[in-house]
């Protein structure tokens, strides 16, 4: 592969990221044509115009938009608990070991960080008190993580033949 | 002593923070950010899952785990994510995309029917162009469908959600050139897809 081969697809990557950030903009202020650019590709411009025509936001129903706000309202005053002794702030972990929110058992896939993500978006462990002991959200996910992969482990020894991953899994892709 | 373009550096510009650190205070007051972002991860858990009930069982987890971690939410917008950004969004959607990836692993499920969905989505007042307005929703839906997950991420969150390169980078967990490499490939794949015809 020469440099060029790779200077190129960024280049033209670049080209077509100034394309759809005009197209989104025009679709915002209400443009009645898209915007132009000789250069790009027409089949990608064509394809790009009918992605935003057809590519729309999709809301809930009002009913379940309505039960999930109650839900939240339900959760919320138990989560301004009040400052354990010593503590800065509420003892958030007893909210984990009590299910407030709801939700069955947690899954700490849910708050995980996949590999590779920008330090700027990685979620942050706080220190917690725990029974007036110091120790931190990352131990007590550890050890969720601990007893939900044995548990997965227990069954899958008892389990028959593995079967073939699902095809929307989450597995890494090449660009 | 730091200058004056390093204090503008440092300057947050996450468009959220006055509701983030109202719903911190109050969390009875996270409701403002629910309604705000609803919409977006429920479109984006629908392009994801496919159908209603797992969109459903999705936003909801997002949302109930966002409001328990909000205290573990960390603010980091940069003056390169463009004025408006929200870290708290990126946030919200790697939630969303954790969620949806539990949703999945737990039913099993492929992504279903982007033709079906299309049906939903067609502007229902639009009576004369009805029916052409869901073929061409459907065709679309449909190429974008057959892309590899991590394309058609890419994709809802650029067209769909309207995120920068930049968001998306954070959501994804890849750099912003790598994303704008998946977006041109990606879009090169459904131009191909679509072929010529209008």
């Amino acid at each position: 592969m020469t440099l060029l081969d790779r200077v190129e697809p960024a280049t033209d990557a670049l080209r077509t990221d100034r394309y759809l950030e005009a197209l989104i903009r025009s679709g915002e202020r209400g443009a009645s044509t898209a915007p132009s650019d000789p250069e790009l590709d027409p089949g990608l411009r064509l394809a790009a115009e009918r992605l935003a025509g057809s590519l729309v936001r999709v809301h809930p129903s009002f009913r379940f938009e309505e039960h999930l706000a109650a839900r939240l309202a339900e959760a919320a005053p138990k989560l301004r608990l009040p400052v354990a002794s010593g503590g800065e702030a509420g003892d958030r972990s007893r909210l984990r070991a009590t299910d407030p929110i709801g939700l069955g058992p947690l899954d700490p896939a849910d708050l995980a960080d996949p590999a590779g993500a920008p330090a700027a978006f990685r979620l942050v462990g706080h220190s917690l008190l725990i029974g007036g002991a110091l120790t931190s959200a990352a131990i007590s996910l550890t050890g969720a993580a601990i007893v939900a992969w044995r548990r997965n482990h227990a069954r899958a020894l008892a389990a028959p033949a593995p079967t073939a991953p699902a095809s929307g899994s989450e597995e890494a892709r090449p660009i | 002593m730091r200058s004056a373009e390093e204090d503008r550096r440092l300057v947050h510009l996450d468009r959220d923070r006055p509701l983030v650190d109202a719903a911190r205070r109050d969390p009875a007051r996270f409701d403002a950010l629910y309604r705000k972002y609803l919409a977006q991860v429920y479109s984006y858990a629908y392009y994801e899952l496919g159908n209603h009930a797992d969109a459903e069982d999705a936003t909801a987890r997002t949302f109930l785990l966002a409001l328990g971690a909000l205290d573990r939410f960390e603010e980091r917008a940069r003056p390169a994510d463009g004025d408006g950004a929200s870290t708290f969004r990126v946030w919200l959607f790697r939630i969303a995309r954790n969620a949806v990836a539990n949703v999945r692993r737990t039913r099993r499920r492929h992504p279903e029917a982007p033709l079906e969905a299309a049906a939903v989505v067609a502007d229902p007042l639009d009576i004369d162009g009805g029916v052409a307005g869901r073929d061409e929703a459907g065709t679309a839906w449909a190429a974008v469908g057959r892309l590899p997950d991590e394309r058609r991420r890419a994709l809802v969150l650029r067209f769909v959600e309207e995120m920068s390169t930049a968001e998306i980078a954070g959501v994804l967990g890849r750099s912003e050139g790598a994303v704008r490499v998946l977006i041109h490939r990606a879009l090169r794949a459904v131009a191909r897809d679509l072929g010529p015809r209008r």
